[in-house]
């Protein structure tokens, strides 16, 4: 998902981050020529970086290493052309050449000019501010605000029940004022509980009937207020690694089904495998200390040694903690509802762009997200489940989408054998997932 | 010989009595039904444990502590359970979690083979099907090899290399045996590898290898191979030897032959490649074309085969000379002299089937399934008469597999015992100590010979008295590759690196042979040298690909290399017919006895497979047991037990042959001819208690094993390999016994007691090919009409039900089952099993009538009430008579599950509504709204719904049997498919969960459904394509028009529960003069079609 201006900038938070950001680009991006950075871009990033090893060594200070280190003149230039041709001829190229077993391309049309304006961009380079947006953080606020209603009924409540209370006192001085002027025997000044439960025996009837109304309606909130108990109602385990979900689909834009690969093709969409990780990983070990810490987990899993950029064999499982459980009788098939039904991962997880660890989202807040069928029942029951199915429609769009192949055989049978039955799905205007079967038991049970 | 059988008798006896001395005192808990309670006792007794009132604990502390636990149980719920997710590391590209992986592979155990797909999940092989699209067995496959992938995850499989029973390392017994193998090379002794028949070009070829290691100085090597085969074909070879002077077994061609004479060979269940004879005998079956093969089977047991006969001769096994010399005379090619055949000249059958073979000369075939030379060689003659070399049998492109030698086997074997034997042996898939009769000689030999190694996966019989066990991979975890005919190649791949610590056994032939040397768990040693023999060998004897890697690539995927098969010619015939030695067994007795091979257990090799053991036997439904079968009037006359339950045992009898002595208890069976039984191979295994794996052994009724006196898990059955014999150097298969009754009675597990279908008419139909050819379908196949006050009227027309809208619209999911083509063998049923998670509940269970089985098999017998099966004689009105079996009946079987009724009585009565009926026409079972009151199993017609008794995945009952308690063996279990618990209905569902995967299939396509998309279970595993399925709604789906046809009925049509599941009824291609006039149209029929006609 796109984070959009509106979105970024709604509030004061995101708006320093911003000028943050622009300050960063526009004080770093004066100093070089443009040229260096288009060329950088373009033929070294991919295995080289400024300041840290990648692939290939770190770039920045190469050239002044070079020098230290007693290379013949031109040789870089050369070795940036051919570097066989400059190992061959300088014994520092030969050195360097030997430090890696990964061969370097080689570079012929650019030209001593264009390779210095690469180093001056390089040694110009200054790693960007680091600026750890939290985006998923609204809503304190509002909660605030939805509490403060509540003290204004509890304030009532209390006035009221002072209220009831001095005037059945002044009811009780009346009657005992009466009872004195009457010159009855005062003696009987019943307390509270004594006059209520006298009321109660005299009006037996009305006060039995209310009882049991109370108490039907006591047991009938609390079996509603059990229902409502959700284990998995946001539910957020901790993982072997904080993945932020953030800056790999909000930021970086990654699309979900990179690293969950299998949700086209199978019932689990996947968990991603550490050699997806590495794909990226291999050469992105992480900004700060935190971040470090975090990839080094991949690397350990991977068994990679980003020092020496080699792999060791010997691998370690990541052990994660699943966070959508559905239970043992219970079949879903992802790529059905992906791939056939084309529903948006955010339907069921969420906009994940937006969030860190994946978490089973309230109904809610899934309701809430733009282009999602609003529903009602808790996330992850078969309420949920068959909501969607009663609303969501069967495409019928263009022949060339897929599933249509198959609908329209089915739409066929309808047309041909039993119009009235097709009338019948169509009185709501729309042939729904339940219609044709998306209620049926074995369609998840078996 | 131990008296297991009546040891267990003296046993229940205890028990009965216990049940008359009430105890006073309450037991701790019960055991067994045997133990009782007091009948009355006051509570101050029932409370009067002394330990009770030394608590602490009063009344209201406990109900304290009761509230207490109650909230923090509630508390605790409210935590949501963490559940682990591990996904790969670097996953491997062809694995896609959550969806299947097939791999084509190829099954080979010495008896059976096949091409087989193998399917995996996350790299666990959990279902076996057979390989349709390439093969020679073209996708035919036996209940054996369908449930051989649950012998992988066998927890008593050796871990670990053995050295003199103790678990030791690859390099100590490395280093052991190539020392011992020296030594013995130096001293010029004589080492034999002691295998079963090898059908591999690169076993033999590292054999060889092996051979030229330890060849002596001058040049001879010291290395010995002997094949042994536990059931042997060596007469075949020897005859076709001596007739044509080929060693050959032909490739025999049964779709081809229109008459078939077998004499005694069960060609449908175990006889050579029984699964690719199923699959052709099933092709020339089907009497649409109006024709069909004629079959005639002559034999002393009822076997598979004989039941699927149209005519079938009983004789006995001392008669099989006479039958084969009546057809060779009568055939005209010339008599046997020294063979009396008048006591089956006048055989009906045998007239019959000397009319047919004369009738379809050349389209025809005999076979025999004796291991005597001389009867094969009239076999021969009598086919090379008939001119039979051309057509259906195939000389030059022989079967290269059963291999066995039976005189050098009888030699060897002698040699050891005598002390005269090789100084090294070394065995290789036999299991001699087991399977020969002098098995008992044989293991105290072994224990002098200098050394012995076993390649066995099992500390099996022969293996635990090895000194060195090397255990080799499972099949499905090694790379082979097989020649089983000529011109035919097939490679088997590893479906999963091996679980345990264990090396194929060519890589350890290699390894001491200093060829190779040991690579751990991925080694590729033996893959290296198949790959380095096809590139050799085969890649230069073929043009088509280019390359070597794609020749490969191409064969491991196909998992076959065929090329053309050599033309049938026929030699001249150069034995003779008379002085031909016919082999006597000797022994007396008042029993001939024919020993025979089950669907389920075969040679023995998978005794300790649950699956098979609990597979009914197709003919007795006897599960978990192994019996004599004998003759229904010989069982009355000696006063044994003809029909047996819960409640009744089996009689049992002492067989005694020669010096072989043990008991067994008896099941009456129809069928089989008169002063002959007939016993079971493949049982009696482990008897001193070897590991064989945890169900080969008989489990006591509340969970454990029982014991013998010496502490040793007792074996299911009696080895009846002992009653076997060598007779002029041929293994023989029969024997002569004494039979007496012995005390008590044996309880016996049967899924079905019933024997006829009591002239339940719409239940089991059948006709004869003549009346199915000229007359109209409602003569054979009627109509159920109603009478109504229009008349007649079709069960189809009048309903209570509102007609349920699966018609037409979308889906609805059909079966077609061809009676004709079903021969009974039972691959479906484990099929279902392996797909579905069907629990395995023990001997015990199924005597309950408690079986799981979602499939069975329902065999019934001709009645003499009846003129054909399910049709009473005119004039017999009770259908409830007592079944008058005949003696030679003949057979029906039918495959009986879920028929998924349209307007399904089970429905109706669900108070939870948790059987319901889906829009695709399936009966759905929702397991977890199920409360289990069992209202629909009593409101189903066709008794196809199991109830969960218990918890069948952790229930101490069934710790010994169920492979879902065992940490291993619940690898096997189908993901897609939900674990059932206790309390909750099952039932067939059509394999509900490949119902949605074919329409995800067609879906993510893009387009409808077709034939083959949908598939169940044990339509995919039926060796003769009997079961059809697919979508009705489909005009032009296979199923719809199968329903259509003239043979299709549906069981029990007069209910009005509209099945989605159609039988084709059977055809015999037999008379039946009484049938004939019985199957005629009916006059109500003929008015009511008058009248349907008149209207449309």
């Amino acid at each position: 998902m796109k984070i959009t201006m509106n979105q970024l900038f709604s509030k004061p938070s995101n708006w320093i981050i911003g000028l943050l950001a622009f300050v960063c680009v526009t004080t770093t991006s004066s100093s070089w020529s443009a040229n260096g950075e288009e060329l950088f871009k373009t033929n070294c990033a991919a295995c080289h970086k400024p300041l840290e090893n990648s692939t290939g060594p770190k770039l920045q200070g190469v050239r002044q290493k070079w020098e230290d280190g007693g290379a013949l003149e031109g040789s870089i230039y050369q070795w940036v052309h051919d570097w066989q041709v400059a190992a061959a001829k300088d014994p520092y190229a030969m050195a360097v050449s030997k430090l890696k077993p990964d061969a370097m391309s080689k570079f012929p049309t650019l030209t001593v000019d264009d390779i210095n304006s690469i180093f001056d961009y390089v040694d110009a380079y200054k790693a960007p501010a680091v600026a750890t947006t939290d985006v998923a953080t609204t809503g304190a606020e509002g909660q605030a605000e939805e509490g403060s209603g509540v003290w204004i009924w509890l304030i009532l409540g209390a006035v009221f029940v002072v209220v009831i209370l001095s005037i059945g006192g002044i009811k009780r001085q009346l009657s005992s004022a009466i009872a004195e002027e009457e010159n009855k025997p005062a003696g009987e000044s019943k307390t509270y509980g004594g006059e209520l439960r006298a009321w109660a025996w005299k009006n037996r009837t009305y006060v039995g009937i209310g009882g049991f109304v109370v108490f039907v309606g006591i047991i009938v909130a609390l079996i509603f207020a059990l229902l409502e108990v959700g284990v998995y109602h946001n539910y957020q385990p901790s993982q072997v690694i904080e993945f932020n979900h953030t800056i790999h689909a909000g930021i970086n834009k990654i699309d979900c089904k990179y690293c969950h690969n299998t949700v086209e093709k199978s019932r689990t969409a996947g968990i991603p495998t550490v050699n997806v990780c590495m794909n990226c990983h291999k050469g992105i070990s992480g900004r700060d200390d935190a971040q470090k810490a975090k990839i080094a987990k991949i690397y350990d899993a991977a068994g990679f040694n980003p020092e020496t950029g080699m792999y060791s064999g010997v691998t370690h499982p990541l052990i994660w903690n699943k966070v959508h459980n559905l239970q043992d009788f219970v079949y879903f098939n992802h790529s059905q509802h992906v791939v056939v039904g084309g529903v948006d991962c955010k339907q069921c997880h969420g906009d994940m762009a937006k969030e860190k660890t994946a978490r089973v989202m309230p109904v809610a807040e899934l309701s809430a997200i733009e282009g999602n069928i609003p529903l009602h029942q808790e996330t992850l029951t078969m309420g949920w489940c068959i909501e969607c199915h009663s609303q969501k429609e069967i495409s019928n769009g263009p022949t060339n989408t897929i599933g249509s192949g198959y609908y329209n055989e089915i739409h066929n049978r309808l047309l041909k054998y039993d119009k009235e039955l097709y009338q019948k799905y169509l009185a709501d205007d729309k042939v729904t997932v339940e219609e044709l079967g998306g209620w049926e038991c074995a369609k998840c049970h078996y | 010989m131990s008296n297991n059988t009546s040891k267990v008798i003296a046993n229940n006896k205890d028990m009965a009595n216990n049940t008359t001395n009430t105890s006073s005192k309450m037991p701790e808990y019960f055991e067994s039904r045997g133990e009782t309670a007091p009948k009355e006792q006051t509570v101050a007794e029932f409370l009067g444990d002394d330990k009770l009132r030394e608590s602490s604990t009063d009344r209201r502390d406990f109900l304290k502590f009761l509230g207490f636990s109650v909230a923090a149980a509630t508390l605790a719920a409210c935590e949501a359970p963490v559940i682990k997710a591990i996904p790969y590391v670097n996953k491997p590209e062809n694995v896609v979690p959550g969806e299947a992986t097939w791999y084509a592979s190829t099954y080979y155990d010495g008896s059976s083979y096949a091409s087989i797909l193998v399917k995996t999940r996350e790299g666990r092989p959990i279902f076996i099907k057979g390989n349709a699209d390439y093969g020679m067995t073209a996708g035919a496959i036996n209940p054996q090899i369908a449930a051989s992938v649950l012998s992988l995850y066998d927890s008593e499989r050796l871990k670990n290399p053995l050295a003199s029973g103790a678990e030791s390392t690859w390099s100590a017994i490395d280093s052991k045996i190539t020392d011992s193998l020296n030594r013995i090379k130096a001293n010029n002794g004589k080492i034999v590898i002691f295998s079963n028949s090898i059908a591999s070009p690169s076993t033999l070829a590292v054999i060889e290898d092996f051979k030229k290691s330890f060849s002596s100085v001058e040049g001879t090597s010291n290395v010995e191979l002997v094949q042994y085969d536990a059931v042997s074909y060596n007469g075949i070879r020897k005859a076709n030897e001596a007739s044509f002077a080929m060693n050959v077994i032909p490739d025999y061609d049964f779709s081809k032959a229109e008459t078939i004479v077998s004499v005694g060979a069960d060609f449908l269940n175990g006889w050579l490649l029984s699964n690719v004879y199923s699959k052709q005998y099933g092709a020339g079956r089907n009497p649409k074309s109006g024709k069909m093969s004629k079959h005639i089977q002559f034999e002393a047991n009822l076997s598979l085969t004989g039941s699927n006969a149209d005519f079938r001769g009983m004789v006995k096994p001392s008669q099989y000379p006479a039958v084969l010399a009546a057809i060779a005379e009568g055939v005209g090619a010339g008599s046997v002299s020294g063979v009396d055949t008048s006591a089956v000249k006048n055989n009906a059958a045998l007239k019959e089937a000397i009319k047919s073979l004369l009738a379809s000369k050349g389209k025809s075939l005999v076979v025999c399934g004796s291991n005597d030379v001389s009867l094969q060689i009239i076999t021969n003659k009598i086919n090379h008469t008939l001119g039979c070399y051309t057509e259906t049998i195939n000389l030059n492109n022989p079967i290269q597999m059963f291999n066995s030698e039976d005189d050098k086997v009888e030699k060897l074997v002698n040699d050891i015992i005598a002390g005269k034997g090789p100084q090294g042996i070394i065995f290789y898939g036999a299991n001699p100590v087991y399977t020969l009769p002098n098995g008992a000689a044989l293991a105290k030999a072994l224990a002098k010979t200098e050394l012995t190694v076993s390649l066995a996966s099992w500390a099996d019989e022969t293996a635990s008295v090895c000194k060195f066990i090397a255990p080799d991979l499972h099949a499905l975890e090694s790379w082979n590759d097989y020649n089983p005919r000529k011109n035919h190649y097939a490679i088997a791949q590893p479906t999963i690196k091996p679980i345990h610590n264990t090396a194929s056994a060519q890589e350890s032939l290699l390894v001491w042979a200093g060829v190779a040397k040991r690579a751990g768990r991925e080694s590729k040693v033996y893959f290296d040298y198949i790959s380095a023999l096809w590139e050799k060998e085969g890649f230069t004897r073929q043009t088509k690909y280019a390359d070597f890697y794609t020749f490969w690539s191409k064969s491991v995927h196909d998992s076959v290399v065929e090329m053309p098969a050599d033309a049938a010619t026929s030699p001249a015939f150069v034995a003779s017919l008379s002085g031909l030695p016919i082999k006597k067994v000797s022994g007396s007795g008042n029993f001939e006895i024919e020993l025979y091979t089950k669907s389920s257990i075969g040679t023995g090799i998978h005794a300790a497979n649950p699956w098979l053991q609990e597979m009914p036997d197709p003919l007795t439904k006897v599960t978990w047991d192994n019996y004599v079968t004998m003759n229904l009037k010989d069982a009355e006359a000696a006063g044994y037990n003809r029909k047996m339950d819960q409640e009744h045992g089996a009689s049992v009898v002492t067989i005694k042959a020669g010096n072989v002595t043990f008991d067994l208890p008896v099941i009456p069976t129809p069928g089989q001819m008169q002063g002959t039984i007939g016993i079971a191979l493949g049982y009696g295994r482990a008897e001193n208690g070897e590991k064989i794996g945890k169900a080969a052994f008989k489990t006591k009724e509340y969970g454990g094993y029982e014991m013998n006196d010496a502490n040793v898990r007792q074996s299911i059955g009696q080895n009846a390999y002992r009653l076997t014999s060598f007779v002029g150097g041929a293994l023989m298969f029969d024997a002569i016994a004494t039979l007496t009754k012995a005390d008590g009675t044996y309880p016996i597990a049967m899924t079905q007691t019933q024997r006829t279908a009591m002239g339940r008419n719409s239940i089991t139909k059948e006709t004869t090919l003549d009346i199915f050819n000229k007359k109209q379908k409602e003569a054979y196949n009627p109509p159920h009409l109603v009478e109504s006050v229009e008349g007649p009227q079709s069960i189809h027309d009048i309903t209570l039900w509102k007609e349920h809208p699966v018609e037409n619209v979308g889906h609805r999911w059909g079966m077609s089952i061809d009676l004709n083509s079903c021969i009974g063998c039972g691959s479906c049923l484990i099929a279902c099993q392996s797909e579905n998670n069907v629990p395995v509940v023990g001997k015990d269970e199924v005597r309950r009538g408690r079986e799981m089985h979602w499939l069975r098999l329902d065999r019934y017998f001709k009645s003499e009430n009846e003129v054909a099966i399910g049709l009473n004689k005119k004039g017999i009105e009770d259908k409830y008579l007592e079944d008058n079996i005949e003696d030679n009946p003949t057979v029906f079987f039918m495959p009986m599950m879920c028929q998924h009724c349209n307007h399904a009585p089970c429905e109706t009565v669900c108070p939870v509504a948790a059987t319901t009926h889906s829009n695709e026409g399936l009966n759905q079972m929702v397991y977890n709204r199920c409360i289990g009151t069992r209202y629909c199993a009593n409101n189903c017609p066709y008794k196809v719904r199991r109830f969960n008794w218990f918890n069948y995945p952790s229930y101490k009952k069934f710790t010994e049997i169920n492979p879902s308690q065992d940490e291993l063996g619940r690898m096997v279990l189908n993901p897609d498919v939900v674990v059932r618990t206790r309390g909750v209905m099952e039932k067939c569902s059509f394999c509900v969960q490949k119902v949605q995967a074919g329409k995800l299939v067609a879906k993510k396509e893009s387009r409808p459904v077709k034939d083959g998309d949908v598939t169940t279970a044990c339509q995919e595993v039926c060796p003769t394509n009997a079961i059809v399925v697919g979508d009705w709604n489909d005009p032009s789906s296979a199923v719809r028009s199968l329903s259509s046809e003239k043979r299709s009925y549906q069981a029990l049509e007069e209910l009005g529960v509209k099945p989605n599941v159609w039988y084709q009824l059977k055809v015999r291609n037999a008379d039946n003069k009484e049938l004939e006039k019985a199957q005629v149209v009916e006059e109500a029929v003929a008015h009511f079609l008058k009248h349907n006609e008149e209207n449309h």
